[in-house]
């Protein structure tokens, strides 16, 4: 008897330890709560993490601050820190100077890109070592990366060992400081983005091609197109889509430059190698002015949201249109 | 070329043309190959130099006495046993080794769990509208230096003085693990989702049907039906993302100073030493971050490219 109230205790027990997970489960189950809650957890850490941030910064701007003064002692200034940065020289020079870096890495990553994605799609034996080592660049870290070319330009490194034989001869001290030359730090930093991130544009290219649908390719070739014919007038209007996403994708990136900069150049020599992140951070981090920072900050948003709305239009676009592709 | 066409019954110059091709091809790509890893090349030779080796002119291309000082001075617990402790440089990589590990994990851990739920939601019920998952990509093309700014202000002022005011503490999420792991968590969310969608998409409805009408609840279903299916998904989308946070420098360098620093930061604090830079150590530490994280990289290479190209790119 006892025995038995012992397990009807027990089972009660277990059904009251039971019921809150089942109604919490419950409740989960139901469709309307299942729907929404990640969606408001990852709204909401959207809006605590960045909109809250740029709304206390769109204040800032407006304020008369700098870092060495306590914050509740500043003043509105209206619009002063805006007329600063759109007068700063510096700031309009370090964007130009962006968008040349990345024009110019861009344009060199595609190339290359394409074109090895193109070999290495004929090429028949070691393709998956080729694939391998090509993507290597990619997984290593961009600090790591600015490291090991910072060593690779070093006055008495491999680069100079290598020209030695062809500059002696006309009486040049081998020992280059490629890194001091305003001209050679620029294309310094572009050579290193361009190894680190050709490999992202091979491999888009690489699925582009291995996309292209051999029925096309044969039929082209059954009716007597040469491998030009057959390349300019079948496979680069295949590939289309594939160039759209590398362009987008990798000028979106480049923009952001700022790891490489710093590791190699710190900017110098004298601004030459400033990129508009480099530029912002050191008029913020080196000399403390948060409010121009900030003003800086919300006009390079709006000049980059043009770009990223352009860039999404491009994508969706093409994505539609591969989409409609692939249902035919 | 066209005596080719017009009579293709003449092997002989055909073969020829074809048969120099592949060499060229291979030369080119073995040479684009050997610029790919000389760099790593060269980090991996150079950890194992000793300080004279360093900067010799000619450099050697393989160190003439190869050492293992460089590994011994950075995992090294006592600073003080060094012999070059003049410098007053941080040697010690343990510290932000932690500080990586830790941020990484946790990070790419929350953002995986929040990410895959939202994404089986957008994917069976259309939360947020069909626009969604391309808005999402907006947070993701935003340039860090624009978001560290804000945040640096947000994490130094906002918060300590909204919690002072509120609850009498001055609580900071400068320069904590907390603050970059929230932060980390919050970039990476679009990746996760994105990833994670196009892993959701390929999970047939029917079979998630065909358990609810056998009786099994919503939860039940996607614990036993949709989870195992997209497991190994969610895998490579957590490596991803954790080599995305493992490799951010901009964030980690504005945010954290004096206490926090992960290991990109602590590489460049070797960096911006202009006197007697110690380049041994800081190619022992770089070897320490990358070899890792490339075993990593080619285990999901595959899947790669969905990441990095938002899924716009088939497989």
């Amino acid at each position: 008897m006892t025995e038995a109230a012992a397990t009807a205790r027990r089972e009660d027990e277990a059904r009251r330890s039971a019921r809150p997970r089942r109604r919490l489960s419950a409740w989960l189950a139901q469709e309307r709560v299942f729907r929404w809650i990640p969606f408001i957890l990852v709204e909401g850490t959207f809006v605590l993490v960045i909109i809250v941030p740029f709304i206390l910064t769109i204040y800032i701007s407006f304020l008369r601050w700098r870092a060495n003064r306590p914050f509740e002692q500043a003043t509105l200034s209206g619009f002063r820190n805006y007329e600063q940065v759109l007068t700063d020289a510096g700031f309009w020079a370090a964007l130009g100077r962006t968008f040349y870096f990345a024009g110019a890495a861009v344009i060199l990553e595609l190339v290359i890109g394409f074109v090895l994605a193109m070999l290495v799609h004929r090429v028949v034996r070691f393709r998956r070592i080729y694939i391998t080592v090509f993507l290597i660049p990619m997984m290593v870290v961009p600090v790591v990366a600015g490291y090991n070319f910072s060593m690779i330009y070093l006055d008495s490194g491999p680069l100079n060992q290598l020209l030695a034989p062809f500059v002696e001869p006309f009486g040049i001290n081998p020992r280059i400081r490629w890194l001091s030359d305003p001209i050679a730090a620029q294309w310094a930093i572009i050579l290193a983005d361009v190894w680190q991130w050709t490999s992202l544009t091979f491999l888009i290219f690489l699925s582009g091609f291995s996309a292209l649908p051999p029925q096309l390719i044969n039929a082209a070739r059954v009716m007597g197109a040469s491998r030009r014919q057959i390349f300019f007038w079948v496979e680069l209007p295949l590939l289309k889509p594939a160039i759209v996403i590398a362009v987008v994708i990798r000028s979106m990136e480049a923009l952001k430059l700022f790891d490489p900069v710093v590791l190699l150049t710190f900017g110098g020599p004298g601004t030459s190698t400033q990129t508009i992140a480099y530029y912002l951070w050191e008029q913020v981090w080196q000399f403390n002015k948060f409010s121009f920072g900030a003003a800086a900050s919300i006009l390079l948003l709006i000049i980059f949201s043009v770009l990223i709305f352009t860039g999404i239009w491009a994508l969706t676009r093409q994505s539609a249109a591969s989409e409609r592709a692939r249902i035919q | 070329m066209t005596d080719d066409a017009i009579t293709p019954s003449s092997p002989p110059p055909t073969r020829r043309r074809r048969s120099r091709a592949p060499v060229v091809r291979h030369a080119l790509l073995i040479g684009w190959a050997a610029i790919v890893m000389f760099p790593i090349f060269w980090m991996l030779q150079t950890s194992f130099k000793d300080s004279g080796e360093w900067v010799s002119w000619p450099p050697h291309w393989l160190p003439h006495n190869p050492t293992l000082k460089n590994y011994a001075q950075i995992f090294t617990f006592d600073v003080t046993g060094v012999a070059r402790e003049a410098t007053e440089q941080p040697f010690n990589i343990w510290g932000s080794l932690v500080d990586s590990l830790v941020i990484c994990t946790v990070a790419s851990l929350i953002a995986l769990a929040m990410g895959t739920f939202l994404a089986y939601a957008i994917s069976r019920f259309n939360v947020g509208g069909g626009k969604f998952r391309h808005m999402v990509l907006l947070i993701r093309m935003i340039p860090p230096i624009v978001v560290a700014i804000p945040l640096l202000m947000y994490y130094a002022i906002l918060i300590p003085y909204a919690t002072d005011s509120l609850f009498g503490a001055r609580i900071s999420l400068f320069d904590t693990r907390t603050g970059v792991s929230l932060l980390y968590l919050t970039i990476t969310l679009p990746f996760v989702i994105w990833m994670m969608l196009s892993f959701i998409d390929e999970v047939p409805y029917t079979l998630e049907h065909a358990a609810r009408v056998m009786g099994a609840g919503r939860l039940y279903t996607l614990r036993k039906v949709v989870l195992p299916l997209v497991a190994s998904g969610m895998v490579v989308t957590f490596l991803f993302v954790f080599i995305l946070n493992w490799a951010e420098f901009l964030l980690a360098l504005t945010l954290t100073h004096p206490n926090v620093s992960t290991l990109p930061v602590l590489l460049n604090k070797f960096q911006s030493a202009s006197e007697g830079r110690l380049y041994g150590p800081q190619a022992a530490i770089g070897t320490v971050i990358t070899i890792p994280v490339v075993v990593l990289g080619v285990l999901i290479q595959k899947h790669l490219v969905k990441g990095f190209s938002f899924g716009m790119v088939r497989r």
